[in-house]
């Protein structure tokens, strides 16, 4: 008899098995390091060392409070939520504000730069230039910055942003569309027709 | 990038990770740490929209069972008895008890998926709505009598009308009638709230006045006081004491009327008796002459 093939445990089911057996928590890891240090890193971890203190805290974090999973969330949902608290913790500490770097590379802006989700009336021009955005990005205010982050560049749906950030889903929509004016705002209006 | 440099920090970290665990023997919480920090939140929200209710309660019994029938009697107008009477307190514990439930539902699990606006208004009604019903059956009462019972420091509704009406120098006392004598001459002995005892002039009290001070009960009286150190009191009026869980708006409307029926009495009265003294007969003592009780400040105040 032909077996199935064997799905991977979903995130839930590792949380699970973690707290039965700490080692699968490793898989857990596997699985975000990579988006989680790109996450923290476009909100403002830059140094190598910092993320991978961040980083570590997030996981440990992580560990620490897997009892208290909320499993009608998604984990990545939550993990994230964990992650964004930490990094703001973390420039806190260090008392300074995200600034500096690339949030995200030319394709990436491109792509943003053409999402018609806020409505139809925004066109933006796509020969746009991805360092003026990411300069502009520094700019706007950090509450606009990261959901602009998590919907455009992490790919997060409402929802999701709603369980990241703890906010309700209707501020999702307001503060998208806010940072996308700001934005606009702080970029040469010559360049970027709205 | 290539696949080595790609994996080398993962391994690192996950080590580095599980070295930490071990190192400092790192456990999950245990889950009823969370559970618990869950009740507690939902707990203090429940002691809110409870305390938030009978807030409430209180408010509206204290507004709208203060003696705006007579506000007159102990106020210039009715913004300055409205000033006067406002239960802030209970409004600044309302308040306070709103903020602490909305705080506590936004750090509930899910409490950060609705608006401010909606849990606010939603804290708002429960509370309105639990002090309206605790109200309905007298809580309201209940609580701002106890809590004047036991507090000294807390000004209850009875408290203040106590303070409003037991002022003999302007004009108005609270107390029971304690002897009365027909023959030969009429006398009455008031005995106020704080254990005085006063002669009453009662030459210018109605029936309806003489049957409340004979009734026995608490009565509030406004008049004016002849002689402070004997102690004798001209009384114009007489109120019942209403106090209590069940004096319905109705009868507060009631005394309302029969309260400006009675000070228009003295009013028109003011031009109309005439002066009984035992001096002879004189074209000046047959002249209409002011009672004592049109000299009154509140009837003055009337509309």
């Amino acid at each position: 008899m032909k077996q199935l093939p064997q799905l991977p445990p979903s995130d839930e089911e590792l949380v699970r098995m973690t707290l039965e057996n700490k080692s699968y928590f490793g898989d857990l890891v596997d699985r975000y390091q990579a988006k989680l240090t790109r996450y923290i890193a476009r909100l403002g971890v830059l140094n190598n060392d910092d993320q991978l203190d961040v980083l570590q805290d997030i996981f440990l974090k992580t560990y620490k409070n897997l009892n208290g999973f909320d499993t009608s969330l998604q984990f990545s949902s939550w993990i994230y939520r964990i992650a964004h608290n930490e990094a703001v913790s973390w420039y806190r500490r260090k008392n300074v504000r995200p600034e500096g770097h690339l949030i995200a590379d030319s394709e990436e802006i491109i792509s943003f730069l053409s999402a018609k989700t806020e409505s139809a009336d925004e066109v933006f021009d796509k020969t746009v230039n991805a360092n003026l955005v990411n300069d502009a990005l520094q700019k706007i205010d950090d509450r606009y910055r990261e959901v602009i982050i998590l919907r455009f560049f992490e790919h997060k749906e409402y929802e999701e942003i709603s369980d990241i950030l703890k906010i309700p889903v209707g501020s999702v929509g307001t503060l998208l569309h806010r940072g996308k004016k700001q934005l606009a705002t702080v970029l040469n209006p010559k360049t970027i027709r709205i | 990038m290539n696949s080595t440099e790609q994996k080398t920090p993962q391994k690192s970290l996950k080590s580095s990770l599980f070295e930490r665990i071990d190192s400092e023997n790192v456990c999950p919480h245990s889950r009823f740490l969370f559970q618990g920090r869950e009740c507690f939140v939902w707990f203090l929200w429940t002691i809110s929209i409870v305390v938030g209710a009978f807030a409430v309660a209180v408010s509206l019994f204290v507004v709208s069972h203060h003696h705006y029938a007579l506000y007159e009697a102990t106020h210039d107008n009715f913004f300055t008895f409205i000033i006067d009477v406002l239960p802030y307190l209970w409004f600044v514990i309302f308040g306070l008890m709103v903020y602490v439930a909305v705080f506590n539902i936004r750090h509930t699990k899910h409490g950060y998926r609705y608006s401010v606006s909606t849990i606010l208004l939603s804290s708002l009604f429960l509370s309105l709505f639990g002090g309206s019903t605790l109200q309905f059956f007298g809580f309201g009462y209940v609580v701002d009598d106890a809590l004047g019972r036991h507090m000294k420091m807390y000004g209850s509704q009875e408290k203040l009308e106590h303070e409003m009406w037991q002022s003999s120098g302007q004009g108005r006392l609270l107390g029971k009638q304690v002897y009365v004598s027909v023959l030969p001459s009429k006398i009455v002995v008031f005995e106020d709230v704080s254990g005085q005892r006063w002669t009453l002039d009662v030459s210018e009290l109605n029936e309806r006045d003489l049957q409340l001070l004979a009734s026995n009960e608490k009565v509030r009286l406004l008049g004016t006081t002849t002689n402070s150190k004997l102690h004798n009191f001209h009384a114009c009026g007489a109120f019942p004491w209403m106090m209590g869980r069940n004096i319905s708006p109705a009868r507060m409307n009631e005394e309302r009327k029969e309260f400006i029926v009675k000070m228009n009495e003295i009013a028109k009265e003011a031009i109309e008796r005439p002066n009984f003294s035992d001096e002879p007969t004189s074209v000046s003592n047959l002249q209409p002459v002011q009672s004592k009780c049109s000299r009154l400040a509140v009837v003055r105040r009337m509309p």
